[in-house]
């Protein structure tokens, strides 16, 4: 416990649910793997999405493309954040004072208003769009931004444990 | 074909592996390992590290072991890192938490644990 830490996160790593977390001998284990299982599926579906942005995949409909892989990043990014929360909860007053770990929360807050100007601005112009259609310029620019910013926090999830 | 590469592989790992195997070893001080003996003071079982503080001769030592799942497979027990147990454990004080120690395996009544 890090007394360091703002009261809330000293309060959450106190709850009992965080407390069973750590005393568990599968609880902490289990959200490992979850979180790694969950980002695999969540980034597969990412980078399918962000390559035909970017000009992969010109045979396909971009429409029906992104609709589907939509569903599946959103299930993985689901996972992503129930398995995350329950690692972050176990170890609350600690894992916010890391500076890897705010740089990774700083980065997905990125992502996710790139994700918002994307479905904003592009996703109705492309939504039509025939197969071997030029994309907006827009589209290629979200694509790349998507593909960097989540593989950074990837390593950032990484690095936390490290500094 | 495929007998040479596997060779290559396992052996990149196996070396690797003892620097790699866990995180965190990097701030510890692997070229002076030191041995830590006393009374376990108090003691957490809890993931992701079990962690025990240590009332050695010279100050009050906070030594990280491991994460709970694999001391349990390993017979490392809740009871065997119980407040009142005499330890003695072998491993690297750390360059950054002062008075904190990593655990290469750990001694208790006779027996001894790999925590790693």
């Amino acid at each position: 416990m890090s007394d360091a830490a703002p009261a809330i996160f000293v309060a959450l790593e106190g709850t009992a649910l965080a407390a069973t977390i750590r005393q568990s001998p599968y609880a902490y284990m289990a959200a490992n793997v979850a979180h790694i299982l969950s980002l695999m599926i969540f980034f597969g579906a990412v980078a399918v999405m962000d390559l035909r942005l970017v000009g992969f995949f010109q045979s396909t409909w971009p429409g029906s493309l992104l609709r589907r892989t939509r569903l599946i990043a959103i299930l993985g990014f689901i996972g992503l954040v129930l398995s995350g929360s329950m690692l972050f909860l176990a170890e609350a007053s600690h894992v916010i004072l890391n500076q890897v770990f705010q740089i990774k929360l700083l980065l997905i807050a990125l992502a996710l208003a790139n994700i918002a100007w994307f479905e904003k601005s592009v996703a109705p112009r492309v939504r039509d769009l025939q197969p071997h259609t030029p994309l907006p310029v827009r589209a290629r620019l979200i694509g790349m931004t998507s593909i960097v910013i989540w593989l950074t926090v990837a390593a950032c999830g990484r690095l936390i444990a490290y500094f | 074909m495929m007998k040479p590469l596997l060779a290559a592989l396992a052996t990149l790992a196996l070396a690797g592996g003892g620097a790699l195997a866990h995180h965190g070893w990097g701030s510890y001080d692997a070229s002076k390992p030191i041995t830590v003996d006393g009374t376990i003071l108090t003691s957490k079982y809890e993931n992701p590290h079990a962690t025990i503080t240590v009332k050695a001769p010279d100050k009050v030592w906070t030594v990280t072991l491991a994460p709970t799942s694999r001391m349990i497979n390993r017979g490392a027990t809740r009871d065997m890192v119980a407040v009142g147990k005499t330890v003695s454990a072998y491993g690297y004080a750390s360059t950054v938490e002062k008075d904190e120690m990593r655990a290469e395996r750990i001694t208790v009544d006779g027996k001894t644990v790999e925590m790693r």
